[in-house]
């Protein structure tokens, strides 16, 4: 059982061209999950009522459940869900012919706007009171307060964990393989299983997941270097 | 064929699969403990600057961070044995709890190593410094000023990860561990109900989590006991 150290460079051109699923299946969810956690942290923020229920509920309930739940609960319940709702409205149409990319879009994108939730909102109370006080002095409204004053220091602040959040959703998407979804890890298992060469093809699979991690982590560090660039020295 | 979802179905599963819920915690527990273990040898090349050793470190870290959890188990699960039978020792009839284990360690390890360096640099040196001024040696320096304070930052962190790696375990099912997940997998085969499964299986996750996060957070108040009234700060 040795290690043909030629196949990795085959399994790996051939993973490679799975790339692309892979960054819509691990930045779709973020950027849906982005605006969920935003009405989320809002939500809890204000204390709104009979939502803020809800909200507290979803947050703790995703990030205390594994995220192959997610996928797993949405892949089988939202159909059953549909059919019987479809079923009852004489409506001739077959959840069955919705790709499962849907299900798994969804499911993540739940999952990332529960994580991106208490991103946010440690972002945001990480700014102090005084700078909406002293916008409101200012005359301006909350909305624009939030927008210009609030927003961008707390987005500044939540570049490291929106990071590793991003880190860990190209991560997290190698259980789509589990919905029989061809990224990364199910190319690999694919071409590993048609050449009984699974070795190799995993370790080429890691090889491109620890690449783009890197890349996201370098590009994060740019992004960051530049936010920060006005908050060099000084008071803060 | 019963009905196409059936709520009661969801009660009758949780104490089928909650038996298994011993094999999810073992291999979290275990893999804790050599982790905690692994991470404690990768800090020390990065905090004493040791040539060699911590370049290897660093790739290690960052390929363990770099990869999901479910590569590495592969890697594992087909890597090692590949890798010991060039030594002719031939482990590819040992039982897949053993490759879990191991990775879970590999996994664990790499994300404590950075948890406990961030943690003894965030304490100041000024501390070791005092320490040292008084007469005290390198070793009670170390477990009486440095790690008290260096648990305190480094608590909020490990409990995350012991909830992560909790997680994790989910995945475990995929080589061939019959844990909670890979009951439930079971279940799903010879009942038909996969939705009620899940189900059931999200809630003993969700307990388990809520329960841990009760235990740590009773714990953090006491690594924070000599922290005055604000706790908020670190």
């Amino acid at each position: 059982m040795g290690i043909d150290i030629g196949f990795i460079w085959v399994a790996f051109k051939e993973i490679a061209k799975a790339i692309p699923l892979t960054l819509v299946l691990a930045i779709v969810p973020i950027i849906i999950g982005f605006f969920i956690g935003l009405a989320v942290t809002l939500i809890r923020e204000y204390k709104v009522k009979g939502l803020y229920v809800i909200a507290n509920g979803y947050v703790s309930f995703f990030r205390g459940t594994p995220a192959i739940m997610h996928i797993m609960l949405i892949y089988f319940g939202i159909p059953l869900l549909l059919d019987s709702i479809f079923a009852s409205l004489h409506i001739p149409f077959q959840t069955s012919s919705i790709p499962i990319i849907v299900f798994v879009l969804f499911a993540l994108s739940l999952t990332a706007g529960a994580y991106l939730s208490e991103i946010i909102r440690s972002g945001i109370s990480s700014v102090t009171k005084g700078q909406m006080e002293a916008a409101h002095s200012i005359g301006m409204s909350t909305y624009q307060a939030m927008k210009r004053i609030l927003f961008p220091q707390a987005l500044a602040k939540s570049i490291p964990n929106l990071t590793n959040i991003s880190v860990g959703f190209l991560h997290l998407t190698s259980i789509a393989f589990l919905v029989s979804q061809k990224e990364l890890t199910g190319t690999a298992n694919i071409v590993a299983s048609s050449n009984l060469k699974f070795l190799e093809a995993f370790i080429a699979a890691g090889i491109i997941y620890w690449g783009l991690s890197i890349i996201i982590e370098g590009i994060s560090h740019l992004i960051e270097k530049r936010v920060k660039e006005y908050s060099k020295g000084g008071v803060t | 064929m019963g009905k196409v979802f059936d709520p009661s179905l969801i009660l009758e599963f949780i104490p089928t699969l909650i038996k298994y819920l011993g094999v999810t915690l073992e291999i979290l527990a275990v893999s804790i403990l050599f982790g905690v273990l692994i991470g404690i040898s990768a800090a020390i090349p990065k905090l004493f600057n040791i040539p060699i050793l911590k370049q290897i470190v660093t790739v290690y870290i960052s390929f363990i961070r770099g990869t999901p959890i479910i590569i590495q188990l592969f890697l594992v699960y087909y890597g090692l044995p590949a890798l010991l039978s060039l030594i002719y020792i031939d482990i590819t009839r040992m039982d897949a709890f053993f490759f879990v284990i191991i990775t879970y360690s590999i996994s664990n390890g790499a994300i404590f190593a950075e948890i406990f360096r961030g943690a003894i640099n965030a304490v100041e040196f000024g501390q070791t410094e005092a320490a040292y001024s008084i007469g005290m040696t390198p070793f009670y320096n170390f477990t009486r000023i440095v790690f008290p304070q260096a648990i305190r930052v480094a608590f909020p962190n490990i409990a995350n990860t012991v909830i992560g790696s909790l997680k994790d375990t989910s995945l475990a099912f995929t080589i061939g561990i019959m844990d909670m997940m890979g009951r439930g997998e079971t279940l799903i085969a010879s009942s038909a109900h996969a939705l009620e499964v899940y189900i059931a299986l999200s809630v003993i996750y969700y307990v388990v989590v809520l329960i841990l996060e009760k235990g740590f957070r009773v714990f953090e108040k006491y690594t924070n006991r000599y922290q005055g009234i604000d706790t908020s700060v670190a």
